[in-house]
């Protein structure tokens, strides 16, 4: 959504074509996304032409201020539909900054390494509005991601698992 | 108008920005050397965003207020004191991932 989108497509801006083809997960009800992650892929095919991005939806695991119990109902509807799409990706990276949509998508990815079927990198980039506590995704994150990245020092000392590159959006 | 696909033409013409303290509005208004203002929302769950125009504050990029004290810091304010902001690097973290996963 809004913020975590403009986010996400900086930390993608330096990127070599290395990281290719990029599948963009949104949740369902995300209507402003689509028409970014297109403008960011769109200037990025004038200079890589061969550059390949597809779009994926899933429902919004919890909306803002949406109540704890729900909340874990929602999500666990959204893992459930996350597994096929991640099975069917088979992402070697998922790179995500913090909506909710991210977590049933990193943990549908953890539950098929597990199951040792694909072994995904997952790597999340907290927000930079998280200066001195994580968000409820981070949170849950800081467990099942390989590398977590933080934007300010307070988060350093406070997690010191996570990895500290200053501010990168 | 509540929705438009960019700002970035009302931003170059400011003189002064007032806004949420969401990332994109903050940060786009900081990079065009815009003085802001940023006004916090109550309203949401646990209020994070005061982290982040705190800390931007603390560093001496904005202002920043609640929506009871805007009038109030409008008539206060001194522009001149707000320091210049560095845009982030976002060529850092493709190094770290290059190195993640050997491509360097």
């Amino acid at each position: 959504t809004g913020g975590h989108t403009t986010e996400i497509l900086r930390l993608l801006s330096c990127l070599s074509e290395s990281y290719s083809p990029r599948h963009y997960v949104l949740a369902d009800s995300d209507k402003m996304s689509e028409a970014k992650i297109r403008s960011f892929e769109q200037k990025r095919a004038e200079t890589f032409s061969e550059s390949q991005f597809s779009l994926d939806r899933i429902p919004r695991s919890r909306e803002v201020r949406q109540s704890w119990i729900s909340s874990v109902v929602t999500t666990l509807y959204s893992i459930l539909y996350s597994i096929p799409l991640t099975y069917k990706r088979k992402p070697d990276l998922i790179l995500c900054n913090g909506p909710g949509t991210c977590v049933p998508v990193c943990l549908s990815a953890f539950l098929l390494g597990l199951l040792r079927i694909k072994r995904t990198i997952i790597v999340y980039v907290e927000s930079i509005c998280r200066v001195e506590t994580l968000s409820l995704s981070g949170k849950i994150l800081y467990y099942f991601s390989d590398y977590f990245i933080v934007q300010w020092p307070d988060l350093k000392k406070k997690y010191p698992k996570s990895v500290y590159l200053g501010r990168i959006v | 108008f509540r929705f438009k696909e960019s700002l970035a033409e009302e931003l170059q013409s400011a003189d002064l920005v007032i806004s949420h303290a969401g990332a994109g509005s903050c940060l786009e208004t900081l990079e065009k050397g815009k003085p802001l203002i940023v006004v916090i929302n109550d309203k949401l769950m646990d209020n994070h965003q005061l982290e982040l125009a705190k800390q931007l504050h603390r560093d001496g990029y904005v202002l920043y207020c609640n929506c009871s004290t805007l009038v109030e810091t409008l008539q206060s304010m001194d522009l001149s004191a707000l320091k210049p902001f560095l845009p982030g690097q976002p060529e850092k973290f493709a190094s770290f991932l290059d190195k993640v996963f050997g491509l360097q």
